[in-house]
Order: C-alpha cells, then structure tokens, then sequence
C-alpha cells in the first residue's frame, strides 16, 4: 500500500528541525565557549525528537553534553519516528504482530553480530595497516566457497568443522601472501601515495579474486548443507512447549521467536572465535604486540616488536575473519561469486558507525546495522523492493555517522591525518 | 626535431589514424572492430575523465559509473516516457506546448495486473494511424543527461567535501550501489533487471560525406563517439593546463596548504566533480542509445573495476593515457575472449580474460605505479630535466 | 600601514582549553617572535590566524577587516600567510608550479611573464633555481623548507606567520633563512616567527611574545622579557644553555 502524505511530513518535520539543531546547537555552544564536540549529534537528536520544545531550552541552559543525554534524545527519535510510522501505516505487521517484531529483532542481534563479527577484520587491517581493504567481501567468498565445497562436494561425510578449517588456513595463507608481495611497498615510502596506493591494489585483488572464482567454479548459487542439526527439545514438557521448542532447522523461543538454524550456530561460532581472538590479543605476546602497533608504531617498533611481521599477521587475521564469517554463512544464504560486495559495503558502514580501529564498536555497530536492515527488510510494505534497497539501509546509516559523529560511536579521535579528517 | 615534441605528434598521428580507420578497413569483420573502437572510446571517456578526478584532483570516488549511469537512464527514461503528438490523448498526462501536445506515459513497467498497454498505445488504438506521435530528439536526451550528471556531480561532491581517501572511496562506492538498488526495484518506472529501451543515436539514418547511413550503420555512431571523447580531452587538457590543473594538483597534494596560499578548495573540488560527471554522463547517455538498452548491470562494480584498471593501466595521471590505455585493454579484453584448447581441456576465456586483467591490474600498481604508457611520455617530456639539473649540479661544484 | 589586532582569543578542543584569552596587536613592519614551551599553543594561535581553524570566541581584525570567521583561502586574499611545522610541499608538482599556485590563486593580475620571471627571482635568492622543473618531492627536507618560503614570498602577504622554520635545517640553510627574514621584513612586511632556537629569536627579533598554556604571559622587547620572573619560571629555565641544547635535540629527533 502507498504511504499516506502523513508519513513524509512527520518525517520532513523531523529532518528539519535535526538539521536546525545540529547547526544551531553547534553554534550556540561554540559562542558559549563550551566544548562543542557532540552538539552535532545532540543537537539533531534531540531536534528530530522534540523539535524547538527540547530544543530552545537546550539553547538556553547549555548543559554538559553526557553520554546519558544522546542516548535520551535518540531514543526519543526512535519513538517519535517509531510513532509516525504506525500512524501512517496502522495495517502493517511490524505494528499489529508482536511475534513478528520480536522474531525480527532477535534475527537482526544474531545477523548484527555476525557483522559486527566481519567487520572485526576490517578494523584490526586498518588500525595495524591503515590500509581499508576492498578485497574483504572476496575473502568473505571465499571462505563460503572453499567451506561449500568442502562439506557438500568433496567430504560430506566428515564434519563441518574440516571444512571451516581448511577455508580458514586458506585464505590465511592468502591474506598473508598477498600482503608480502604487494602491500609491503606501503610502508617504506616506495610508492607516492601509500592511502590510495592501499586502496587500489586491494580493489585488484578484489576484482582478480572474485573472477577467479567464478572462472572456476561457475557463476551459478550454491549452497552448502546445515552443519549442525538442533537436538529436538521441549521445554519446559513436550506437551506445551512455551519455552524452547526445535526442530532440526529451526528454533522457537516463547512461542513466538523464530530462529533459523544457521544463522543461530553462526552467531554462535561467530561468538566463540571472538572469545578466542580476544584471548590472543590480550594473553599472547604476538597480541600483545598486534595491540602495541595499533596504537604507536614506532614505540612498538623501539620495544624489540617488527611492525613487519605484525602487518603481516594481522591482513592474513583480517582477511581470514572475514573468511569465517562467509564459512559461517555460506549454510544460510546461497552463494556466487559476487555475494561479497553487500556485505563488504556493510562491514565499512559497520567500522565508520563503532569507529575506526574500536573492537566492541563494531560489534555495537554490526547488531546496530543487523537492526536497522531487520526493520528496513520487514517494514517496507513492499517486500520485493524491501530486499532490492538492502545496500541503501547501509548507506543511510553510513550518510548520518559522517554526518553527526565522524568518529563514529566509540571510535578514537582522528584529529587529522591521511584516512580523512577524522 | 625537438625530442619534448614527440608524444604531441604520437597524438596527431594517433588521431588521424582514429578518423580515416573507418574509411580504408574493409575486412569480413568491419561491424565487429567498428564496435569494439566504438565500446574503446566510451571507456576511454570515462577512464580520462576518472583520470582528471583520481589522478589529478586525488578524489578517488568509485562512483564514476554511477554518474554514467544517470545520463543513460536521463536520456532513457526521457525518450520512453515523453511524446508528442498534435492531438491529446485525454487519457495520459499531457501538457499543450505550442500547437503540440507533450505526452508523459504512465509507468506500467513490464507487467501490470491491470494494464497491458500505457496509456499512449491505447490513444495510438483509437486513433488507428489517423495521428503521428513525434518522440522527443535524442540529442535532447544526451544533453539533458549530461545535465544531470553535472546536478548529481554537484551534490555528491558537495556531500563528500570532508571525506579523503578510503572514506571518499566507500561513500561513493556506496552511492553508486543505493543507484544500482534504486533502479533495480523501481522496476514500474525503469523496468529493473529487463532494462530500458532506448531509440537509436540517429534514428532516421543520417546523411555523412554524400552518402546516406542507416540507422544501424556504424560509422555515425562510430564519429559520434570519436568527437565527444576528442571532445573530452579537448576540455581536460585545456583544464589542467589552466590554473584549475594546478590547483587541482596542489590540494591533491596538500589541502591544506593550498588553501593557506589563497585556493577556493572548496569550489575546486566540486567543481572537477561536477565535470567529471558530466563527461560521465554524456558518454552514458551516448553509448546508451548506441547500444539501445540500459541496464542495472551497468552499474555493477565489475564495470566501476574495468574503467579503474584501464586508466591505471594506461596511467592514472595522465588522461590521455588513461584513455589509450581504455582503447587498447578493451581491444585486448574482446580479443583474449576466444577460448583456446590445450589438448582435451577447453579454456573458457570469457571469464579468465578477466581474471587476467585483474592480475595486470595489480602488477601494473606494484611494479609501475605510473602506469604502463606514462612513463615512456615522460621519457620524452621530462629526460631534460634530470640532464639539467645534474648539468647545474656539476658546474656549481667545478667553479 | 600593517595592522594585526588579536582580540582576547579562546580555543578548546573537547575538553582541552588551549587558548585563553589572547590578546596582542601588531603595528607596521614588526619582527615578533613567538615563544613557548611544546603544547602552549602556538599552533593552534597560527590556525586560528590562518583561519584554518575557529575560535571559541575573541576577534581577529587585520587592516580593519574581522578574518576570524573566514575560510583560509579568503584569509590569504586578506593578506595572512603562513608556513607549516611539518614542511608542507605538493610534492608531486614542480617547484616552478609550487610557485605559480599562490600566484594564480590571489590573480593579482600579473601576466604569465612576469609570474615566471618572479618565480626565477625567487628561486635565485633562496639558491634552488636550479631545481625549478624537478618534482618537489625530489628535494631535500632543507631545500622543502625553501621552497615553502619561497611560495610565501610569491603570495606577498602582509603578515606572515613562520611556524618553526628552523626545525631540522642544515646549518648551511640557516643563514639563507635569515636572510630571507630580513629581507621580507624590510620590504615591510610584519613577521611572527616561531622558535625554539632561542639565538636565532634574539638576533632576529625585537620583541617577543611568551605563551604558556593558552595565556599569553609576556609581550616586550627581548631583553625585558628574557628578565621576566614569570617567563624564566615557565619557559626559559635558569641554565639558557641547557635549554638549547635540549631544544637541538628535539628537532633532530
Ligand atoms: N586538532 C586538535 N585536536 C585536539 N587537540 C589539539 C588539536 N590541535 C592541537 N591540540 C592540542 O592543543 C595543544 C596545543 O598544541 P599546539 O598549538 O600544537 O602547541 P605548540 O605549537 O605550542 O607546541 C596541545 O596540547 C595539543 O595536543
Ligand atoms: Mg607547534
């Protein structure tokens, strides 16, 4: 059904008093003398919730901006927004179906952490590297393709886990291999502008990666087998199963949460290597040393650590956790060649939202995404067009960090430098 | 004779042979090379033009065959959903101008439940033959694409005014996808995957040297071509060789510094955007009508990749190069598509060629960053410089 | 004549208060000197200038006209130059057209000729002539400094702000350097120099500012100053020789 005039006037009353406030709020708190590096982002939020009701007050007061503040204000957006939604479209499910806005949201957390998860190798290449790499969707590819064909075509018979493995020390291999040959010329001043020089070689590789595999293998969707099936539980009794209930696919909570099978052992897999790699970065020394080189080379490299090394390690780290997430998935979504330019796009949108170079900010940031395309997917009225905008949910969320907080959420502070201003 | 002047007269050569080609080449395959010279000079459009924007003003936007793509749609969607007739329809949307009526169609896309005719088809029924209905002139079309490439250029490059390097690359990239996503679901209006229809460049055939052209002749379309990109190159080299090269140049080096001496850096860069997606556009627009289809697969990355590659294969600071380099990697990109046999094995090249190019791509930025055309010009425009400077060096240190 | 009124300037960032209330004012062709220890401000004060950066609040009037609020570009057009900390050539560019890009950019309308013939001028007196077509980035760190103050001399601004400009020098370039400064300064043009060399500052200057955390806590002829109980406490220390020495190594570093 159309959208009523109702729906777009609600939402242009709240774009224009976000923009006036997050103008004017700077202004005003830059003539007050007062720190003015959040008024952007409270300035509109609070705008888009309130309009001049919570904002002239603001103007007036000018209170110490706390975390706790931008929270309220966004809220406050969300539900004014929430608000006007359901107003203009009372006949939609995401506002009459209660199950069906829990099992969406439950869905976007799982997907949002096996983003957050992805988009976890991006930064660690960036902050050791300070190289973006557009090959990250490839590896994502890849890691699926090499586990398909692991499980489903060669050994079906032998554990999942086999195959996994194998994608995993593969692309490794890759990643590590790939930054010998190419990236090392990076660091030493060989080549004029090392940024754009990160930024065009791993494109290459992208493009080279993504049409290998598909000169191999086809271009036609595969996919692999579940790895794992659910054990059948009935809790709390068989008879009226309002906790858990599961079958060999799926997964019902409460009745009314539904869980696909996949995804619920990729978020679950995604979690356990995570565990893992924090362990590494923060008992081992070669984490230690990763973690010393994110935050100053030199020192690192005056300490006895070779930045060298730790470039290394830490492409082949990244590019194979992007591997794994694709491994993870590749028993959710059917795979081709070019499956990874979306999620690509994503785990950028993922790192610029939590903030360059911050490990819980890309999880905050994936579940934060994985959210925003649940709702995107399952509220459009139209689910056809819903799915065909999903690299637009991305960008709409990237479009309003840059924006309001181009550190992103728990981002450090780029004062200057050659990634951007920020 | 000067050896600085050589690659001048490589050019003037290169050009002249470009311009008689058509009339001296008389294989069995004359259609097909014609094509393959004619897709050569598109990309080269938009490799120069991407040159302009990367190489010279450091804006590394991956969003350059997004541009492309809306002087295509512009002019696609203008001649398939505008008319004119002499009489109304009363049934479509319809505006008298002049004596004439223009005509706006109703989107019905490719499908519709309740229509199977727009509303001009229905008009033509009742007429039966009795009414002529004018399309709208394509080279309208083609300059109102280019237009809008300019509008969108200007809005994307004022939204990216803050962002360097990976940020400025991953908006535009982002762009370029939301437009592929956009023109992918608004299948009613564009007709998504099937893609637009378009009219051909000269629709009536065309009258060139006293002899009469049809309209599926490729020698119009070929010159077409051939002047918008002589065209381009005209305006980049005119550019950079103006102050607007330099400052270009100086706030890809330096913004900051640049704009400490006195440079509008603001204006400078939206201003290249601005003209680097018009060339986008109009080449969009042209090659859409050449081809005489326009798809979302377009704009897909893979298309965004071979225009990256050629002009930094050709040399991503140097236009003209990049614009060699697009003619001579799409010929070798046509030409790498036969599949060969090696004993039982057949090698399906239409992919490999691909993967190939990817490789030469990424040799190419490792082993000669400057391209690979580059750095024989500069052998000939700048081997002066070195000789001098040494020459200097010596006479300073022998008084 | 040169007019330059800095008016009780505040600058933070995020919570760091930087600048507090700065306040001086220069009449005609003056030679100042800039000095404070590292993090006192004295960049932030130049951005500001500059335009590069926005203050808190106070004004910035030069010749009468408020450049505070302006953008750089419109500042230099004002008549506001200034060299960076870390030397900042377009490295990829001649040094010829290092040259042209101020001259082109403030269009005093000069034809080419006479640009090109300046240019040559100037590359003569800062002795890299012979260098004019190479790339910039084929030069050394000294002869960058150069080329950065020769870009300066072809903006002609009335107030020029050097930022370090003897940081990491050859000795052999110090001396083109001074002269450079006198030279400019007699043509009458107002100079603030920053430095920590405290040598080159008293031959060169004839007055000094002293900042120290954001406040500016001296304003005088060197000699007063070099006595200021305030200033020996923050910055000079008791031992002047100590001080340089620590200052040459921190530039070498
Ligand atoms: N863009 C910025 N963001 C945050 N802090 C800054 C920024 N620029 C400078 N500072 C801080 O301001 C203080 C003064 O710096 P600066 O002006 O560079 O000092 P000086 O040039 O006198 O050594 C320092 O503590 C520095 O860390
Ligand atoms: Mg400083």
């Amino acid at each position: 059904m159309e959208f009523p005039v109702f729906f777009w006037a609600a939402l242009g009353w709240m774009m224009f008093w976000g923009v006036l406030g997050s103008i004017a709020t700077r202004y005003v708190y830059l003539h007050k003398d007062l720190d003015t590096s959040s008024t952007r982002l409270l300035g509109s939020m609070m705008g888009a919730a309130t309009g001049p009701i919570g904002l002239v007050p603001l103007w007036i007061k000018t209170p110490e901006i706390t975390t706790r503040l931008i929270i309220f204000a966004t809220l406050g957006t969300l539900g004014v927004f929430m608000t006007a939604f359901a107003l203009a479209d009372p006949g939609n499910l995401c506002v009459t179906n209660g199950s069906f806005v829990a099992s969406q949201i439950s869905n976007g957390v799982i997907i949002g952490i096996i983003y957050g998860f992805m988009a976890l190798g991006l930064t660690l290449i960036f902050s050791i590297l300070g190289v973006v790499s557009f090959a990250h969707g490839e590896f994502y590819m890849i890691g699926g393709m090499v586990t398909y064909f692991m499980t489903t075509v060669l050994f079906p018979e032998v554990t999942p886990i086999v195959g996994i493995a194998a994608a995993c020390i593969l692309t490794f291999m890759l990643g590590a291999l790939f930054e010998r040959l190419f990236l090392t010329p990076m660091y030493d001043g060989r080549v004029d502008r090392p940024v754009e020089y990160g930024i065009l070689i791993t494109f290459g590789l992208a493009f080279t990666l993504q049409y290998f595999v598909q000169a191999t293998v086809g271009a036609n969707p595969v996919k692999a087998k579940r790895f794992f099936d659910f054990p059948r539980l009935r809790l709390p009794s068989a008879e009226d199963p309002w906790l858990i209930k599961t079958s060999r696919g799926n997964m019902e909570l409460f009745e009314t949460i539904s869980i696909s099978n996949p995804r619920f052992t990729a978020a679950v897999m995604c979690i356990l290597v995570f565990i893992a790699l924090m362990y590494f970065l923060r008992h081992t020394w070669t984490g230690k040393a990763l973690r010393a080189v994110s935050q100053d080379r030199q020192a690192a490299a005056i300490a006895g650590i070779n930045p060298d090394r730790m470039n290394m390690l830490a492409f082949a780290l990244g590019s194979m956790i992007a591997a794994l997430a694709g491994a993870m998935l590749v028993q959710a979504f059917s795979w081709l060649p070019q499956v990874g330019a979306i999620p690509a796009l994503r785990s950028f949108v993922i790192v610029v939202l939590g903030g360059l170079g911050s490990i819980p900010g890309a999880f905050l940031g994936g579940i934060i995404v994985g959210l925003v395309e649940a709702a995107g997917t399952g509220c459009i009225p139209d689910p056809q067009k819903a799915a065909s905008y999903i690299p637009a949910y991305g960008m709409i969320v990237l479009t309003l960090t840059l924006l309001l907080r181009p550190t992103g959420l728990l981002g450090r502070k780029f004062a200057s430098g050659t990634h951007g201003k920020f | 004779m000067n050896k600085k002047n050589i690659p001048q007269m490589a050019g003037a050569a290169l050009i002249a042979a470009f311009a008689i080609f058509p009339f001296v080449y008389s294989a069995n395959d004359y259609p097909y090379i014609m094509h393959i010279l004619i897709t050569g000079f598109f990309y080269a459009i938009l490799a120069s033009s991407w040159s302009m924007l990367a190489g010279y003003a450091g804006q590394f936007s991956f969003g350059h065959m997004g541009f492309m793509g809306i002087g295509a749609y512009t002019t696609a969607l203008f001649s398939h959903y505008l008319y004119l007739t002499p009489v109304p329809t009363n049934l479509c949307t319809e505006f008298p101008i002049g004596d004439m009526y223009l005509i706006i169609l109703d989107p019905i896309g490719i499908t519709s439940s309740t229509l199977t005719q727009d509303c001009l088809r229905q008009a033509l029924d009742i007429w039966d033959g009795s009414v002529q209905v004018t399309p709208m002139p394509v080279w309208l079309g083609i300059a109102l694409g280019t237009m809008m490439g300019g509008i969108f250029g200007l809005l994307i490059g004022l939204l990216v005014l803050p962002l360097r390097a990976a940020y400025l690359a991953l908006f535009t990239l982002g762009f370029s996808e939301i437009l592929r996503a956009t023109v992918s679901a608004e299948i009613a209006v564009t007709r998504g995957q099937a893609g637009i229809e378009l009219p051909y460049l000269f629709d009536n055939g065309i009258t060139l040297f006293g002899h009469q052209f049809d309209k599926t002749d490729k020698l119009p379309p070929y010159f077409a071509m051939f002047f918008l990109l002589l065209a381009c190159l005209g305006i980049l080299t005119w550019l950079a060789k103006s102050k607007f090269g330099l400052f270009v140049r100086a706030l890809r080096e330096d913004e900051d510094a640049a704009a400490a001496l006195g440079v509008n850096t603001v204006r400078y860069k939206v201003l290249v955007f601005v003209i680097t997606s018009m060339m986008a556009a109009a080449a969009g627009a042209m090659m859409a009508h050449y081809i005489r289809i326009i798809s979302p697969n377009n704009l897909i990355i893979l298309q965004m990749s071979l225009v990256v590659a050629m002009a930094v294969i050709g040399g991503v600071e140097h236009f003209v190069a990049a614009a060699l380099g697009a003619i001579l990697l799409e010929y070798m990109l046509e030409y790498l598509r036969n599949s060969f046999e090696i004993g039982p094995i057949v090698v399906d090249m239409t992919t490999w060629r691909l993967v190939v190019f990817g490789i030469l791509l990424m040799l190419t930025l490792r082993f000669s960053p400057k391209g690979l055309l580059v750095p024989m010009i500069d052998y000939f425009k700048r081997g002066h410089v070195r000789k001098e400077t040494m020459a200097k060096r010596n006479a300073e240190n022998t008084p | 004549m040169t007019n330059l009124v800095v008016h009780d300037l505040h600058k933070r960032f995020g919570g760091l208060q930087v600048l507090k209330g700065v306040e001086f004012e220069i009449n005609g062709a003056e030679l100042i000197g800039l000095i404070g220890p590292n993090g006192a401000g004295k960049t932030t004060l130049t951005n500001i200038l500059d335009g590069a950066i926005k203050p808190n609040s106070g004004t910035v009037y030069l010749n009468g006209v408020r450049i505070d609020q302006l953008a750089p570009y419109q500042v230099a057009k004002v008549g506001l130059g200034r060299t960076f900390q870390v030397t900042r050539s377009f490295r990829r560019m001649t040094v010829l057209e290092n040259l042209y890009v101020p001259a082109m950019a403030l269009d005093r309308g000069y034809s080419k000729a006479r640009i090109a013939e300046k240019a040559m001028e100037i590359l003569e007196f800062l002795t890299i002539d012979h260098l004019r077509n190479e790339y910039a980035q084929a030069l050394s760190g000294g002869q960058q400094k150069l080329l950065e103050l020769g870009r300066l001399l072809m903006h002609d601004p009335e107030v020029i702000i050097l930022d370090e400009p003897f940081a990491g020098v050859h000795p052999s370039l110090m001396e083109i350097i001074y002269n450079y400064i006198n030279r400019v300064n007699e043509s009458g043009k107002a100079i603030i120099l920053i430095s920590h060399q405290m040598d080159s500052i008293f031959t060169l200057c004839k007055r000094l500012l002293v900042l120290n955390g954001g406040v500016l806590i001296a304003d005088g002829p060197p000699d007063e100053v070099k006595r200021d109980p305030t200033v020996i406490e923050a910055y000079l220390g008791t031992d002047e020789d100590e001080d340089m020495h620590h200052d040459a190594q921190a530039s070498q570093a």
